[in-house]
């Protein structure tokens, strides 16, 4: 058992062990290194000024394949949670007194004012660069979702993110790929890793089998995927719960596989490779993880911890009530016998507000949903103050199949599924509402079902909308979804 | 509707030329943002002893300061105990308001006390400071201080105080022309209000500050702050130590727009209480969350307003009363509704004119200071009042807005200043001519049009709106600066002034101004941290006069130190080099040169000297030419013992304004612009796209181009957040709960338009302000109202007839409500 979380940072090894492995990657960084480029904004993943990279050597990979970065926001993750990490913080981007690409092209373009959110850009169109040698102005603008700046309107940025050239002196994956420091991290992340601190204690075990045990003997574990809902609560004043159980070692967790059904994601698949996924099987899905969330929390965050958290605004839920959701569950009572396993279709997962019909002991292993069938047309589509990167107040998810065309050529829906979050306490399938809408579609069947959706939601007025808007946008949302249907 | 005619070749000949950048500097930090060396407060690294020796062997290290604050809007004080927390590990000492000398700051009024003792007056009032080693330890420590309060009625409404004549400060007025008999005459009138939300800064860095305690009880405060002067003033009065014990410095800040002007000084006086009552250095950095909670925003504004007008739209009386949010306490508030009072009029020019306005006294954050300082206000009414008269007279708004343009003839204010140096007309024409206005008018009406035949897409609107900004502190003996410049033995300069550095690149201009003055390079300059010691007396860094008055004084003293050296120069012609003084003056062999008031830095009549390219160079009557280099003659200089340091004073000529009478020059000079932004709705969403915007802006003759984009780009964004997205929700006990980007939503990377043309005319002819430029720093701001404008034009697509009326921010909710009304009225009877 390790008592230290590993983390390669700008290239130098270093095993962090009690109170600063429990602390936030960024506050580590600042206090305890000394490494101030990396900016505290926030607190909350939202503006991105603290955005590092990172490349996580899975348990078990090829200790040969260079390093694959990835942008983070170091300000909600803990060192524990990094484990077995490489990390560059902005400190490790020159190469001596030359600067990197992305640096010189910030500079040059005049895209910082203040600099305080600079560091930060700076790591985002890097993460960017290592994937994309010369980016276009919308791809630019993708990477740049997550972070804020509150000076320059963004231009100067965007014309700097696109004159960037990559250069292989500059490439961060050549530059940190050291081939013993990978086989260090693959040889440490096969042990599972224990980090007490004052009270608080952080396992990672390295199967399913070693996890469910724990969490049966250790009623009360908090279990956590990317916690990038933990890691804000904490920033904002709560402690850490005393049990904490990472499943960053577990490598069937990050198996995920498509097949003739839909889609498999196990617990630890990020949401950016689930959007990956999705494109060839639910391609709508696909397009709408692009509004969700900002590249740095999708690098992270998971598919399974959305629905864990199980927010009445997870932007996921809706499409998984109707997409045949499933999530299925590990458990192994009294911590003796065999590993025990059943699934939880989706429209019984949630039974209230943040509560779901998960026992305690039991840990989700994945998710899985079906695939777009031919002829079902899908929609997904939320709404909020501001487009990207926002929660939102109302969700919706819709699903018809056409069968045939009836009078004046008008669609036959023989099956249709609706789902909604933001309108209950928890996330909802609208099954009288879809019963209603099978059948020749008319404008007046199209009003009438509106009506039953507007009457049979109980949103609540808060700071993203009063109750009266979202019941509007929520049948608003149906109705577009509706004469699309319609028009064909 | 009514015919109108444009007048097309009128409006080509008014065009103006557009100004081309030909290559500006970058920021002088830009180097270290890039990679994260610049330091900002909380850079600073802690002084700390390692942790293993920290609690046991008496090292004194730095500590971390928290704040105890009111989670109601208006309660007393029952109790207050920190015992319970100084009984914690590593909590170290406590202060509240019994500690504190003076306990009594404020701007203009000093109505606040720094720590609250027995009432509260708005959630995020503080009382009580501590400071522990950790923040392990101070996080434990506020939770253990005991307050009880009993809450106390409050008032969180313009409404509510203006019937509770729950005032700050006396009304004040503006008035022209008998605006009553106008109106009575006035073939059309309207009247309407308006509401206009308020807005939080959010600059990245949060209000932030170390103090260092020094011997015999001195301070050294390193604060986030655009005004060290009364940082360094509160700081030394709370802690009872006299000015000259206090210096505050500040380096540089992470953005500012106003929310660091007072509000940074009652900040710095925590962590000040602290330092002083422990002897440690003590660290106050607030988080984003309780930076929003405590501090004051935008002040909200309710606009009453009547307009007479004739059937061309010409404005013929304007009656508004403007009643602001003050929040609990004076702070800038008074000047700030001044400021809209004079903005008003904005680009047009109206002959009866009456605005009044009173700032009320609420139970939320004190509003302070926010870039356009309650300028947006007044030009948001008159610019949505100019849309509502287009509507009524059947023309375009543009032509609307042409009619009543400031111009030859029509160019003195309500206030009496001429409008000098006026290119309003000549921007009109220009940005319609470059950004096709007329063309996609008709486009946009088009596309409206299919809307009534598929109701569930989308609508455009398109509006040009303008910018008239009065560049100087109304408050008159805010208008001077200082600054101290030092020429170093290698031809190298330091320059210290009064301005802070907040990202508007005041250092940049300044150094330019600076190294162009010595005929120096750039890199030859360097901007030292703003520092009391070195600059007494400063006016905060606000008002756009950064560059303004803090770069005048630093050329003053650049001329003295040039006049002397080119006097030098005159004399050093006529003696061989083997005799001056770096050959000499070691062994006093030669007599000294002195340097009298006889040059300027321009020479004599007899002897011009230029500084250029590194050299300054003597040319006689004759064209004979003398050159030396700038280093060599600073060395020289030293040795006649001639110095080569000033200190420059600057005063803003011309300034007069009464401001009980409302009457009088009240700015040096006004920037110009205009823009047109055209903006798509979701008719089913009310969600807001912005799909273009065409900004052209009179900068006169910019110091640094690129600087100034910047500016313009970033002041513009910044308030289109303000008008659409960006929305203060309160609860039911007044506390702020949009406090963080979760749930405040300033612009993303994607809000930013797909088209963005920023452009400046040329022009050559302003003489008014340091090297003809006129200044960027709030004006494009008031610009992003052209969003909000072009907001209502898509709504009066559907709306038609029935006008229009949309409050700031226009979000989502608000847009789709004025869309479908009736959609909004049925559902709320389902809520019910």
């Amino acid at each position: 058992m390790r008592d230290f979380a590993l983390i390669h940072l700008n290239g130098v090894r270093r095993e962090v062990r009690g109170r600063d492995a429990l602390m936030m990657v960024a506050d580590w960084l600042r206090s305890e290194l000394g490494l101030t480029g990396t900016k505290i904004v926030c607190a909350e993943g939202d503006c991105g000024a603290c955005t590092v990279l990172r490349a996580f050597v899975r348990p078990g990979s090829d200790p040969t394949a260079p390093l694959n970065f990835e942008m983070i926001n170091a300000c909600i993750m803990t060192v524990a949670q990094i484990d077995g990490s490489h990390i560059v913080s902005v400190e490790g981007m020159r190469c001596g007194d030359e600067l990197s690409p992305a640096q010189e092209a910030m500079r040059t373009c005049h895209a910082s004012q203040c600099g305080y959110c600079t560091p930060g850009f700076v790591m985002a169109i890097s993460g960017m660069v290592e994937r994309h040698a010369q980016a276009d102005a919308r791809t630019a603008a993708n990477y740049l979702t997550g972070n804020l700046c509150r000076c320059t309107g963004y231009l100067p940025i965007l014309e700097a993110a696109v004159a960037v050239r990559a250069t292989e002196k500059h490439s961060v994956a050549g530059r940190y790929s050291n081939a013993q420091h990978v086989a260090d991290s693959v040889a440490a992340t096969s042990q599972s890793m224990r980090i007490d601190h004052a009270g608080v204690t952080l396992v990672a075990p390295v199967s399913v089998r070693e996890a469910v045990t724990y969490a049966a003997l250790t009623p009360g574990t908090r279990v956590i995927g990317g916690a990038t809902d933990l890691g804000v609560q904490v920033n904002k004043g709560w402690s850490l719960p005393s049990a904490l159980m990472s499943l960053h070692l577990i490598g069937e967790l990050y198996e995920s596989k498509i097949t003739r059904r839909g889609v498999s994601v196990g617990a630890r698949v990020s949401l950016a490779e689930v959007r990956r996924m999705s494109e060839g099987v639910a391609p709508e899905f696909a397009r709408f993880l692009n509004l969700f969330a900002s590249p740095q929390i999708k690098n992270v965050g998971t598919l399974v911890g959305n629905i864990a958290n199980a927010s009445p605004i997870g932007d996921t839920l809706p499409f998984l009530l109707i997409a045949g959701g499933e999530v299925h569950v590990a458990s192994r009572p009294g911590g003796k016998g065999a590993v025990q396993r059943r699934s939880i279709p989706m429209t019984e997962l949630f039974t209230g507000y943040k509560k779901l019909a998960v026992e305690p002991g039991e840990i989700i292993t994945h998710v899985t949903f079906d695939r777009t069938q031919p002829g079902e047309m899908l929609r997904l589509s939320k709404v909020s103050k501001r487009k990207d990167l926002d929660i939102s107040a109302v969700s919706g998810a819709f699903s018809v199949t056409i069968t045939a065309r009836g009078r004046a050529s008008a669609p036959i829906l023989s099956s249709a599924r609706i789902a909604y979050g933001g309108i209950a306490a928890t996330p909802m399938r609208m099954t009288d509402a879809e019963a209603a809408l099978c059948g020749e579609l008319t404008s007046e069947r199209i009003e009438r079902v509106a009506q039953m959706i507007a009457a049979s939601i109980a949103p609540i007025s808060d700071v993203r909308g009063s109750a009266a808007y979202r019941r509007v946008i929520a049948t608003n949302l149906f109705r577009r979804f509706a004469d699309e249907v319609l028009c064909g | 509707m009514r015919c109108f005619v444009v007048d097309e070749s009128s409006e080509r000949e008014a065009r103006a030329a557009i100004l081309i950048d030909s290559g500006s500097p970058t920021h002088d930090s830009a180097r270290t943002h890039v990679t994260g060396e610049s330091v900002y407060v909380d850079d600073r690294p802690m002084i700390q002893g390692s942790h293993a020796v920290h609690s046991s062997s008496g090292f004194k290290g730095e500590l971390h300061c928290g704040l105890i604050y009111s989670p109601y809007a208006h309660a007393r004080i029952v109790g207050l105990d920190t015992a319970p927390a100084l009984r914690v590990a590593g909590v170290v000492c406590a202060v509240t308001a019994a500690d504190v000398s003076h306990n009594r700051w404020g701007s203009i009024f000093q109505d606040q006390p720094i720590l609250a003792s027995d009432e509260v007056h708005y959630v995020g009032e503080v009382v009580a400071v501590l400071g522990a080693e950790t923040k392990e330890a101070l996080k434990l420590g506020l939770a253990a201080v005991v307050v009880a309060w009993e809450k106390l009625p409050d008032i969180r409404s313009i409404e509510e105080a203006v019937a509770a004549k729950s005032f700050i400060g006396s009304e004040r007025a503006i008035s022209v022309g008998d605006v009553e008999a106008a109106l009575a005459r006035a073939p059309h009138t309207l009247a309407g209000t308006l509401d206009i939300g308020g807005a939080d800064h959010f600059y990245l860095e949060s209000q932030a500050v170390v103090v260092y305690p020094g011997e015999d009880g001195q301070l050294e405060v390193h604060s986030s702050t655009q005004h060290p002067t009364e940082t360094q003033h509160v700081v030394a009065e709370a802690c009872g130590v006299p000015f000259c014990d206090v210096v505050c410095i500040a380096k540089r800040l992470g953005g500012a727009f106003g929310g660091k002007e007072s509000q940074a000084a009652p900040i710095a006086a925590y962590a000040a209480l602290i330092a002083k009552r422990s002897g440690r250095a003590a660290r106050l950095v607030l988080s984003k969350d309780d930076d929003m909670i405590i501090t004051g925003k935008r002040n909200p504004f309710r606009i009453s307003f009547r307009c007479g007008f004739d059937a061309t739209g010409k404005i013929l009386a304007l009656d508004a009363m403007l009643h602001s949010d003050g929040g609990a306490y004076a702070d800038l508030s008074t000047a700030i509704m001044e400021r809209a009072l004079l903005h008003c009029d904005n680009a047009y020019s109206v002959a009866n004119m009456r605005v009044r306005g009173q700032v009320c006294r609420t139970n939320f954050h004190p509003h302070t200071a926010f870039r356009g300082f309650g300028a947006p206000k007044g030009v948001a009414m008159i610019e949505s009042i100019i849309e509502e008269i287009a509507r009524v007279v059947g023309r375009d708004a543009l032509d609307v807005r042409m009619v009543n343009c400031y111009a030859d003839g029509q160019d003195v204010t309500h206030y009496g200043q001429r409008v000098e140096d006026n290119h309003l007309p000549a921007l009109f024409a220009t940005l319609a001519q470059r950004c096709d206005y007329r063309e996609r008018r008709e486009g946009i009406r088009s596309h409206n049009a299919a809307h009534a035949v598929t109701p569930n897409g989308t609508l455009r609107g398109l509006s040009l709106t303008a910018v008239k900004f009065g560049i100087s502190f109304t408050t008159r003996f805010l208008n001077q600066a200082n600054a101290l410049v030092n020429v170093h033995r290698d031809g190298t300069v330091q320059v210290s002034t009064g301005a802070v550095e907040m990202g508007q690149g005041v250092n940049a201009r300044i150094a330019t101004i600076v190294a162009d003055a010595f005929g120096v390079a750039l890199p030859c300059v360097r901007i030292m941290p703003t520092s009391t010691e070195k600059n007494a007396n400063t006016s905060p860094t606000a008002a756009s006069t950064g560059t303004d008055i803090n770069g005048s004084a630093a050329l003053k003293a650049c001329e003295r130190i040039c006049g002397r050296l080119a006097a030098l120069a005159i004399a050093l012609r006529s003696i061989p080099p083997e005799l001056w003084a770096s050959k000499t003056a070691g062994l006093g062999t030669m007599p000294e040169i002195s340097v009298g008031d006889g040059a300027t830095q321009h020479g004599t009549d007899e002897q011009r000297v230029a500084f250029a390219d590194g050299h300054v160079t003597v040319t006689d009557r004759s064209g004979t030419r003398f050159s030396i280099g700038f280093a060599e003659l600073v060395r020289e200089a030293y040795r006649n013992r001639i110095s080569l340091s000033d200190y420059g004073h600057y005063v803003t000529p011309t300034l007069g304004y009464d401001k009980v009478k409302g009457k009088g020059r009240a700015f040096l000079y006004f920037t110009q612009g205009v823009a047109a932004s055209e903006v798509e709705i979701d008719a089913l969403t009310g969600e807001v796209k912005v799909r273009r915007v065409d900004i052209l802006m009179d900068l006169g003759r910019p110091v640094n181009h690129a600087l100034d984009r910047g500016q313009v780009m970033g002041g513009f964004i910044q308030a289109m957040g303000w008008v659409t997205t960006e929305h203060l929700v309160y609860d039911d006990n007044g506390k702020l709960t949009s406090h963080s980007p979760s749930t405040y939503k300033i612009p993303s990377v994607h809000d930013t338009p797909r088209i963005f043309n920023v452009e400046m005319i040329e022009n050559e002819h302003n003489t008014t302000n340091i090297r003809g430029s006129k200044s960027s720093g709030e004006p494009p701001l008031l610009l992003a109202l052209s969003v909000w404008t072009a907001i209502r034009d898509a709504i009066s697509a559907v709306r038609g007839d029935a006008g229009v009326s949309l409050a700031i921010p226009a979000t989502s909710e608000r847009v789709l409500r004025a869309l479908t009304p009736k959609a909004f009225a049925a559902c709320e009877g389902l809520s019910r």
